[in-house]
């Protein structure tokens, strides 16, 4: 009975949606329908926490039961193994409670019986992805989920931005499955089948073809397009910014974290390509940059949601990064950092949400003081906002530092100073985060109250709930991280370097041995996590660290002088300290002076954002050649 | 075998990124989405080709045991990519009806409200 | 029909013939989707496109009269949970999903030879029909509505093979 738990948590999702259709205009029919679906959704994935993740049982399924014919696959294939059911908790735990959060929410919008049917597809699509094991299966549940993200996207008729979004996103989103289906057919050219198992036991690395590497290529970048990889992040920060806030906790938490499933698929178990150490700089290189650029792109913002959505992906690029490492403490600190990053950021996307639903607009300079109002919501986004700045007790603290370990660990045993410089990008980027959640809360929690919110009420109690629990865990998480890790991520993690066994589950016994005979071996999974803290290491790190900010410094005091000096209304009150009855400056200034040390990156990087649609194409194109170049020289 | 399918689809496919690169009319874009999708259907039809096969269909009898057939797992996978392109398609057409509506041009550099 | 323009006769004409053609030939390529090529999508757009000749003849009131939104919406999620529950056949009976539980009747070439697999595509020639119809009803009313009237949300999304 257990083999049949995945199917069922994915089909329970879809035939609420429809079922929701059906019943939908009334309320009580439409919230039971909804409630029941995800709460069976979650049941169904906790109830095989123990046979997978404790036992170490891999769950192989075969759809009508076509199982293999003398060694070939040619039916459907669902296979669960640890590393499935950890991204399927995840997502069914964010599915849950932002359903529950929107049954209040969406009583702003009109038509919410659509609302609930394109959230379910959604939510029934990226479970179908995360828990398949046949390619293109996986590829048609990408589609139905860009659709219905796509949907929910331009669903407010009342912002006049969503459409531009979702047009947006409906371009560079299809162009992201076009590179995934064009991987696939040349993936089928070659093995003659589309199970994951059977194509990770023909392809190995030594013998592979440049069909081959062509086809990693375009597997690679079109998963990274879902994940939000850097140069197809512009669309994100749109379309997060765009989307009712349930929604915008489920493309940043759980969509992404499908884009980074595939990537882990597509790298580790198919094509078994991140023994290579090339392969391991290509994508903490593409880590780092998603890292620092996104977060400084931040720094500009003046929209509540569009600042959430750059640090998004900015934990997006801290997650690729410690998965390039490819050692045990690498993956690991990635996986907890996948999940502390659905619950903080979906607690703070739900925060803002409570604030758009209380006073009607979500820009930085017409909202203040707040807390005053609204203490709980603020404390929770205190909360929110100390997990993703990395400060003990809470979670981020714990994934954070697994990362700098691993990065730190990797320097040291390859003696590469490479490695090095990516700690010190890692803990700039957290610095710099720290600082944007302050000026965040300044604008919008702490300072003076504007005239024309003085009416704001608290948040209403159902749309609290989930956020407390939301909160209580990321509490949880961050202060056992020891359970977390025995049950939750060591099993993944011994699941993602052991693609021996998910090839035997599927396919029978000795399948493994028989195809695999030559092949990079991947790191052992050492468990010595003692926690090596070194005086001599962070000395030497303090002396990088230095050096680097001098050389800036030094370099950037060409910029200076009134011959370069713009003129900005703001700049004789932070500067030369004069009295200014009409300053405007306001909470979101905070961090102005630093802001205008740096403007011409800034404005760089802000023109190269510039909104028009081919832009994106065109950025998303060059990338794809890029990246075909680079497997091409070094694999 | 089948080199003029091949060429032919790769032309598609590289005709279908010029037109979505430089074209600024929305209705151009998706039609450069359509062309990018011709070409991977004339692609992955064209993959599962056999010389001298004939249809796989089992009526009538046509079919016999150990006679050479044509692989009808790409034609599987041609049509679901058609159906999804035409989703494609139809979501696109309407988005631009919408935006129309809303900013009042057609041109994709005027469609900028969002940036930064 | 009332005519009560001449100058489209032709084209009234025309699609007065030709909606009855199209219908049964949509429901041939659905109905025999197991045993000659065709199926449920290929039929269900087939079908469909009665809306589209309605249109090109009588202009949106016409179709809007003939055609009612609210059941092509209704019908085109209750063909969805018709194939979910035919796919659930199989759990029920014991074996895995989509298994073809009803397979052992008749010879290859008969409609009823194949099982689980001729109701599971009704039931998408059905969900294909009417979501193909309400969405051309979707377009055509978002371009001949007044610019007073308010125009429906027209985003559907998903599908299901």
């Amino acid at each position: 009975m257990i083999q049949h738990f995945p199917i069922l948590s994915i089909m329970v999702l879809f035939l609420g949606a429809f079922l929701v259709v059906l019943v939908g205009r009334s309320r009580i029919a439409r919230t039971a329908v909804v409630s029941a679906a995800v709460l069976t959704s979650f049941a169904l994935m906790v109830a095989l926490i123990k046979p997978v993740m404790i036992d170490g049982q891999i769950i192989s399924y075969w759809m009508g039961n076509w199982a293999p014919v003398s060694g070939y696959a040619i039916g459907i294939g669902i296979e669960v193994d640890a590393l499935s059911l950890f991204f399927g908790l995840l997502v069914s735990l964010a599915v849950m409670l932002s359903g529950f959060y929107s049954f209040k929410y969406i009583t702003q919008d009109d038509s919410p019986d659509l609302f609930f049917t394109l959230y379910l597809m959604l939510a029934g699509g990226v479970m179908g992805i995360v828990l398949s094991g046949d390619l293109f299966n996986i590829f048609v549940m990408l589609e139905v989920m860009t659709f219905a993200a796509v949907a929910l996207t331009a669903f407010r008729s009342w912002n006049p931005n969503a459409r531009e979004a979702a047009f947006k996103y409906l371009v560079v989103g299809s162009l992201g499955s076009t590179f995934v289906l064009l991987g696939t057919a040349l993936v089928y050219g070659q093995c003659h089948t589309l199970n994951l198992a059977q194509i990770s036991g023909l392809l190995s690395v030594n013998g592979i073809n440049p069909t081959m590497t062509f086809a990693f290529a375009l597997l690679f970048t079109g998963f990274g397009v879902k994940a939000f990889m850097t140069p197809f992040h512009p669309i994100a920060a749109d379309a997060h910014a765009a989307a009712p806030s349930s929604v915008s906790v489920l493309i940043s938490g759980v969509f992404t974290k499908t884009g980074v499933y595939g990537i882990i698929r597509v790298s580790y178990f198919l094509f078994k390509s991140m023994g290579m150490s090339s392969m391991q700089t290509g994508l903490v290189f593409i880590g780092c940059v998603s890292m620092f650029v996104c977060v400084t792109m931040a720094l500009n913002q003046h929209d509540f949601k569009r600042l959430l959505a750059f640090h998004s992906i900015s934990q997006i690029g801290y997650i690729l990064t410690s998965l390039g490492l490819c050692s045990a403490i690498g993956i690991a600190g990635g996986l907890y950092h996948a999940i502390n990053h659905t619950l903080f950021k979906g607690l703070l996307f739900l925060t803002a949400g409570a604030v758009l639903y209380a006073t009607g607009t979500t820009k930085l300079e017409k909202l203040g003081g707040l807390a005053r109002r609204m203490p709980q919501t603020a404390a929770l986004f205190m909360v929110g906002a100390f997990s993703i700045s990395g400060i003990p007790p809470f979670n981020g603290f714990v994934s954070k530092w697994m990362i700098y370990q691993a990065a730190y660990e990797k320097a040291a045993e390859t003696g590469s100073i490479g490695y090095a410089f990516v700690t010190v990008i890692a803990v700039v980027t957290s610095v710099l985060t720290l600082a944007s959640f302050v000026k965040v809360g300044q604008s919008v929690f702490f300072g003076e109250l504007p005239v024309e919110l003085e009416n704001v009420k608290e948040t209403p109690l159902s749309m609290r709930i989930p956020m407390w629990i939301m909160a209580a865990l990321c509490l949880l998480t961050g202060v056992l991280p020891g359970l977390m890790q025995q049950y939750i991520i060591n099993p993944a993690v011994r699941a993602t370097l052991d693609y021996k066994g998910y090839i035997d589950a599927m396919m029978g016994e000795g399948y493994a041995a028989a195809h695999l005979a030559d092949t990079v071996p991947l790191a052992e999974a050492k468990y010595t996590f003692a926690g090596a803290w070194d005086p001599a290491f962070w000395l030497v790190l303090f002396v990088i660290v230095l050096l680097g900010v001098t050389v800036a410094m030094m370099i950037g005091k060409s910029g200076r002088g009134a011959a370069t000096a713009i003129a900005d209304d703001k700049h004789d009150t932070f500067f030369g300290g004069e009295k200014n009855t009409f300053s405007q400056v306001g909470g979101g200034d905070l961090f102005w002076g630093f802001k205008y040390n740096f403007r011409r990156y800034l404005n760089v990087m802000g023109n190269a954002h510039s909104g028009v649609v081919n832009d994106y194409v065109t950025w998303g194109v060059i990338d794809l050649a890029l990246i075909i170049v680079y497997c091409f020289i070094f694999m | 075998m089948m080199l003029v399918n091949y060429i032919g689809a790769v032309l598609l496919l590289a005709t279908g990124f010029y037109v979505m690169m430089t074209k600024e009319n929305i209705i151009k874009i998706v039609i450069g989405m359509g062309i990018i999708d011709y070409g991977l259907n004339l692609i992955i039809v064209s993959i599962g080709f056999n010389e001298g096969g004939t249809a796989p269909i089992f009526t009538m009898s046509e079919l016999k045991p150990g006679m050479y057939f044509v692989d009808p797992v790409p034609q599987a996978l041609t049509l679901t990519s058609i159906v999804i392109g035409a989703c494609v398609t139809a979501m696109a057409l309407t988005l631009c009806i919408k935006l129309y509506e809303e900013y009042g041009t057609l041109n994709s550099s005027h469609i900028r409200r969002l940036r930064g | 029909m009332k005519n009560t323009d001449n100058s489209d006769l032709i084209v009234k004409c025309l699609a007065d013939k030709f909606l009855p053609l199209s219908l049964v030939l949509g429901l041939y390529v659905i109905l025999h989707g197991n045993i000659s090529p065709g199926g449920g999508f290929q039929g269900g757009v087939l079908v469909s496109s009665a809306v589209l000749l309605l249109y090109l003849a009588y202009g949106y009131k016409g179709a809007a009269a003939t055609i009612s939104g609210k059941i092509l919406h209704k019908g085109e999620a209750f063909g969805a949970i018709c194939y979910i529950v035919f796919a659930m056949l199989g759990i029920f009976y014991g074996f895995n999903f989509c298994r073809n539980v009803l397979f052992s009747r008749g010879e290859i070439g008969d409609i009823w030879s194949s099982g689980t697999i001729a109701l599971m595509n009704y039931a998408v020639g059905l969900k294909v029909l009417t979501g193909v119809g309400f969405l051309l009803m979707l377009v055509i009313g978002l371009l001949a509505a007044d610019p007073a009237e308010k125009a429906p949300d027209a985003s559907e999304g998903g599908e299901l093979k």
